[in-house]
């Protein structure tokens, strides 16, 4: 029966494909958009996700359970910077020194009032969207993997191999600069 | 951070200001839990400078969702899901119509019946509808081998059964714990499953081997609870449900590799009990875990009578 070896191995590379359609497939969306705001345009995140899937596939049987978001967008992420290394001058891949940034004290907020959060609230998708491309990678990955995304501060630190303080303090970095340029405190030139 | 002195208001949250305001990220982002939560909002309600802040970030967060996402495409979908189709399922349902064909074929007494329906087969397979065909061939075989039946009803119990382990063995990845006892030592997991449902197999802690018992629990299958072990392999956890042996029930001496609901099992019977192991660890390291597993329990049987 399940002891012959052919048929073992046609049971078992369905059961593959079963997994794969219940780990991987839900989670596309979730693994385009975080490929799209790393490598920054959609195309390029279809190779990705679509080479990010291959390894996905190869390696599901070391899916250990739990969140297969979380799962599958660790390897998007590794895959979007294995495909940056390779098709994008360095300059754009250098990630840097994260403790560098890390580092950076955030900047003094003094005028808090409340028509910025309405100026906010209001910013057309677009400008919101070119803010967050301009953000530094550690920052937009930071948030992207968080607001968009929606994995919890654990499952992030554990994907960046960061404690969890630094995803805090990333996120509220990040957060602190697109509030800056949507609220309009500093237009940018 | 302990004396009180520091902490003047008492409620648990940093005076830094920056600090403080990574708590109003962690409310915004449902990080919290209900104490901590509370105590945040009655921070902002005495501070306008923090619940200006969380007023930002709610817009900010609104604003952020806003941003389209991505759509899958169906052909990118279809491309993807193409990655792990394996073969065609016509094709594999074919290739099973034509087994159950070889099969009835060999029957003797409806064998002219078969034959006479051969010419039309080939034309209804190519038309629309040979899964009929396929159905009368197999009520043929029903009808001249009561056997076949037999053993066809006996897999079909043991696969819902793998089903039903897999299906238990899923819910508790999923579940805040895998175990009902969090135990490495069997002297406190035996009793605990003897005090529960009445019966224990033996759970010797295999750490040593690289596979450390993590506790048990107890698993209803087919309207009868029946105890789980649960052991750890580096990240992989393994559920072993010991059913305790009907005088009907098969016997299985040599383990026998299964597969269900996108896990691999394995299944084994001693005098006592019907073994169930089932993981999502690789196929060498099952097979090793239940080696080693059939090896603890003869060398210290006393531990693996039930009750």
């Amino acid at each position: 029966m399940a002891g012959a070896p052919d048929g073992g191995t046609v049971l078992s590379e369905k059961m593959l494909a079963a997994r794969f359609a219940e780990v991987v497939l839900p989670h596309l969306g979730d693994a385009l958009s975080l490929a799209r705001w790393l490598t920054g345009n959609q195309a390029d995140a279809e190779d990705v996700v679509q080479e990010a899937c291959l390894k996905a596939h190869a390696g599901i049987a070391g899916f250990a359970g739990g969140n297969a978001r979380a799962w599958l967008l660790t390897i998007v992420r590794n895959a979007s910077y294995t495909w940056m290394a390779r098709n994008r001058s360095r300059s754009v891949v250098a990630v840097g020194d994260l403790a560098d940034l890390d580092d950076v004290s955030p900047p003094p907020d003094n005028d808090a009032d409340s028509p910025e959060a309405a100026l906010i609230a209001k910013a057309n998708s677009a400008a919101v969207e070119a803010a967050i491309a301009r953000l530094p990678q550690a920052f937009r990955e930071t948030l992207v993997l968080r607001d968009i995304n929606g994995l919890s501060y654990r499952e992030i630190a554990a994907m960046l191999g960061v404690p969890q303080g630094t995803v805090m303090s990333r996120l509220a970095r990040a957060r602190g600069l697109l509030m800056t340029e949507l609220g309009g405190r500093h237009e940018p030139a | 951070m302990s004396p009180h002195e520091n902490r003047p208001r008492e409620d648990g949250l940093p005076e830094d200001p920056q600090d403080m305001k990574l708590m109003i990220h962690a409310l915004v982002d449902g990080e919290l839990d209900a104490a901590a939560a509370l105590a945040v909002e009655r921070r902002m309600a005495a501070d306008p400078e923090l619940a200006a802040e969380h007023a930002r970030l709610v817009a900010l967060s609104g604003a952020v969702a806003n941003v389209p996402r991505p759509t899958v495409s169906d052909d990118f979908l279809a491309r993807i899901a193409a990655i792990a189709t394996v073969k065609d399922p016509e094709e594999a349902e074919v290739a099973q119509a034509e087994s159950v064909k070889a099969e009835a074929s060999v029957q003797r007494q409806q064998q002219g019946k078969v034959i006479e329906m051969r010419p039309r087969a080939s034309r209804w397979f190519n038309s629309f509808d040979w899964r009929q065909m396929a159905a009368s061939i197999v009520l043929t075989a029903f009808l001249a081998s009561g056997v076949t039946q037999w053993l066809t009803t006996a897999d079909n119990g043991s696969d819902s059964f793998a089903v039903a382990v897999a299906n238990g063995h899923r819910r508790s990845l999923l579940a805040a714990t895998p175990v009902d006892i969090f135990s490495s030592d069997r002297h406190t997991v035996k009793p605990w499953l003897d005090g529960r449902i009445g019966v224990s197999p033996a759970a010797p802690d295999m750490a040593k081997d690289g596979y450390a018992l993590l506790g048990g629990r107890v698993e209803v299958i087919g309207d009868r609870p029946m105890p789980a072990l649960v052991y750890r392999h580096h990240e992989h956890l393994i559920t072993l449900v010991a059913a305790p042996r009907q005088n009907e029930a098969k016997s299985v001496p040599v383990a026998d590799d299964l597969s269900a609901g996108g896990f691999l099992l394995v299944h084994w019977t001693d005098d006592a009990f019907s073994y169930w192991a089932i993981s999502d660890a690789e196929r060498p390291a099952l097979d090793d875990f239940v080696a080693r597993f059939r090896a603890a329990i003869i060398a210290n049987p006393a531990a693996g009578s039930p009750g």
